[in-house]
């Protein structure tokens, strides 16, 4: 009987314990639940599924998945979220590592010029977006008065024309970017231990040789994460694109996740919405997964 | 460890993605209202609208309505406006949750009356005799022979001018019946001055409704198509005038986010074809003296071989709920709301009523700061709906708003650009 009732004593305490660990995530776990898991499998289930918001739901199989790769918006959209990814990556990458190795070196009101850098970054998309319309306004715009000032004669139209929209919106977005990556290369490159440089000029390594042999290769996890967030966030681009430029002119700028909302909330087609939602996230997460495969390849250490 | 991490990731990618997308699908079931009387008893309607805060007509309309009706009282469910459509989808899902329906977009109308959502009132009418010939667009909400929606609320194009820039250059008014053409050579008349201090004859908003609505003002094509070449003549017309300068030009407009209230306002613009709405926008600024443009009404230029007074325009139309418990309590309130008093409720709002009769032009025209001689100029002989009744209105809405654009800025021909439209019409529409 006492025996008995030790074991009990025992197990309640461990269930006990667990109830409190789990009482703590509870919370957070409710959130997940309620607010992604649901409706993203409710989303899987709508991809096959025609549904205009308030007849009622019909099965589709694959039809959306059919009708959205015929549309040739889609096709589209599918090129221009990449094209927009591959320059904003590579040109945040640069700009960021670049400020970073600047505001690295022990130079005057560097404080001054690291918040200065970084306040794009945390600045309302919505006014980044309305001085940058004025910015690259091709008529009187400054970008264009400069262009002009250094000899060219024939500027681009910016978001006034198909064919520079897109590099358009690259430079504002690798300007609100470039801040926020700076900090992060700044925390990679205080890890980097000096004796590495002080032994490799001992050596006779010049400038360039350190940032080839030392610099870049330490940095690699900084530009692994960098490289991540990047894509991530570039292919989920909306925003600014839909302050700025609303996908025109034409849909010359219209990206995977304009498309969704478009499907959504304009044609009122949740199905095609959805489909197109599963896709974006079907490249999203094969990428993501071809980047941790690769990390072992690309971060040195 | 990694897989883990890798599993942490892809749920957070699926989060960001669709959660946004879906929230919006599940709107919640609206509470029931408290009161559901018996005969005889208190009646309470439920009515969703939104932005009511700026929309002061509605409640104006109310009171006078319950002070006449002491056993209904009327319910308004204020919704924000980008939300409304959506809710009020989910609450004529749930049956009964609205008895007056405010349909804010127009076109969609047929997909609620496609659901068997909206009560055919016909049988209402016509036991109170109404007459509604005095009715804008009281026909277009006829669908298979049922009346599915009343016409409330109205509004259509005008065409706006600055007096004094007329008198500086020494051209006469816009007459009540002016062709498009006319408008045109018109405008090149009155455009003068460089730079900063240029006068542009006439001005076409970036929406594409301000040409392609010319092109379906003569009541032969909707902008569903899916053949568009009926608008070439007009988005000539557009180029044509863009290119000699005399209104402004569309990617400057597009690209520096430039609103047409305020050329007008700011007195660079001697014409402006806009909706009856931008009246109450002026006596508005007026008032708070941030205009001093002294401005007159004209009715709609129109194409050539068209009757003088056609123009284009939407109606905002009432509707009974099909579930309502409350019927008949629901009509006397759209039919006191869409009559005489409702309209003049409108009128001192400054809105135009879908109602009209000779006292409702006169009575908008005899509001404070209104030009003179407007109660001509309103007059109307037909309007055409600018986003025909069906369900696809909308989808095609966008699309013709992307190709608009590749016309004005000139990236593609006229001619590629109408039948990309087309092609594309017939995808949307299944065709």
């Amino acid at each position: 009987m006492e025996k008995k009732a030790k074991k009990q004593k025992g197990v309640s305490l461990t269930l006990r314990q667990n109830l409190v660990g789990y009482s703590f995530i509870l919370p957070n776990f409710i959130g997940f639940f309620v607010f992604i898991f649901i409706p993203v499998m409710f989303s899987l289930a709508l991809s096959f599924s025609h549904w205009d918001g308030f007849t009622e739901i019909e099965f589709a199989g694959i039809q959306n998945f059919v009708d959205i790769f015929k549309d040739s918006v889609f096709r589209d959209s599918i090129w221009q979220t990449a094209y927009f990814t591959i320059f904003t990556v590579l040109f945040s990458v640069i700009a960021s590592l670049g400020l970073a190795l600047l505001l690295n070196q022990k130079i005057k009101a560097r404080g001054f010029f690291r918040s200065a850098l970084f306040f794009p970054y945390v600045a309302s998309v919505v006014a980044v977006s309305v001085v940058f319309n004025a910015m690259l306004q091709p008529e009187y715009g400054p970008l264009n008065e400069f262009l002009k000032f250094i000899g060219i004669s024939n500027p681009p139209g910016w978001l006034a024309s198909t064919t520079w929209v897109i590099p358009g919106l690259i430079i504002v977005n690798v300007w609100r970017n470039m801040g926020y990556f700076m900090i992060i290369y700044l925390a990679g490159l205080q890890g980097i231990d000096q004796s590495l440089y002080e032994a490799a000029e001992l050596d006779g390594a010049n400038g360039w040789t350190r940032f080839w042999k030392i610099t870049w290769p330490l940095l690699s996890p900084s530009t692994f994460f960098v490289v991540m967030m990047l894509v991530i966030n570039s292919f989920k681009v909306f925003d600014l694109v839909w302050l700025m430029t609303n996908g025109g002119p034409g849909t010359s700028s219209t990206m995977i996740s304009q498309y969704i909302y478009n499907q959504a909330f304009i044609s009122w087609d949740y199905g095609k919405s959805s489909a197109a939602a599963m896709i974006l996230f079907l490249i999203v997460a094969l990428l993501t997964a071809f980047q941790f495969k690769a990390e072992k390849k690309i971060v040195n250490y | 460890m990694k897989n883990k991490f890798l599993k942490t990731v892809a749920f957070g990618l699926v989060t960001t993605m669709t959660a946004t997308t879906l929230l919006a699908g599940c709107g919640s079931k609206e509470e029931k209202p408290a009161d559901e009387g018996k005969e005889g008893e208190k009646v309470t309607l439920t009515f969703p609208v939104w932005d009511s805060a700026q929309n002061l007509y509605l409640q104006d309309i109310i009171e006078g309505f319950e002070a006449e009706n002491p056993n209904i009282k009327i319910n308004m469910v204020d919704v924000a406006a980008a939300d409304y459509m959506n809710k009020l989808s989910t609450m004529l899902n749930g049956g009964n949750d609205c008895d007056i329906v405010y349909v804010k977009d127009s076109d969609s109308t047929p997909s609620f009356a496609k659901k068997g959502q909206l009560e055919d009132l016909t049988s209402y009418i016509e036991k109170d005799g109404i007459n509604t010939d005095k009715y804008i667009s009281y026909d277009d909400f006829n669908l298979d022979g049922k009346q599915v929606a009343f016409p409330f609320k109205s509004d259509y194009y005008v065409l706006y001018y600055n007096k004094d820039i007329f008198d500086a250059a020494n051209v006469e008014y816009p007459t009540n019946d002016m062709t498009w053409t006319e408008w045109g050579e018109m405008c090149t008349k009155l455009t003068s001055g460089e730079g900063n201090n240029k006068v542009y004859g006439g001005y076409l908003h970036t929406w594409q409704a301000c040409v392609e609505n010319w092109a379906v003002q003569d009541g032969k094509n909707t902008i569903l198509g899916p053949d568009y070449s009926f608008m070439k003549p007009y988005y000539e017309m557009a180029l044509r005038m863009q290119d000699a300068g005399t209104i402004m030009d569309y990617s400057t407009l597009k690209t520096g986010n430039i609103a047409y209230a305020s050329p007008f306002q700011q007195g660079t613009v001697a014409t402006l074809p806009m909706g009856t709405w931008f009246s109450t926008m002026m006596i508005t600024k007026a008032e708070a003296g941030e205009t001093d443009v002294n401005w007159g009404i004209a009715t709609l230029p129109h194409p050539d071989g068209v009757e003088a007074g056609s123009t284009v325009g939407s109606t905002t139309p009432l509707a009974i709920n099909a579930n309502s418990k409350h019927k008949e309590e629901a009509w006397e309130f759209i039919k006191y709301a869409t009559g005489e008093v409702g309209s003049a409720a409108l009128v001192e709002r400054g809105q135009m009523p879908a109602y009209q009769d000779e006292t409702t032009l006169d009575a908008i025209a005899a509001k404070e700061g209104m030009p003179e001689g407007s109660a001509e100029a309103l007059k109307t002989t037909n309007i055409v709906l600018d986003r025909p009744i069906d369900s696809k209105s909308a989808e095609i809405n966008q699309m013709l708003s992307e190709e608009h654009s590749l016309i004005m800025i000139k990236e593609k021909p006229i001619d590629d650009v109408l039948t990309e439209m087309g092609d594309r019409a017939k995808e949307i529409q299944g065709k």
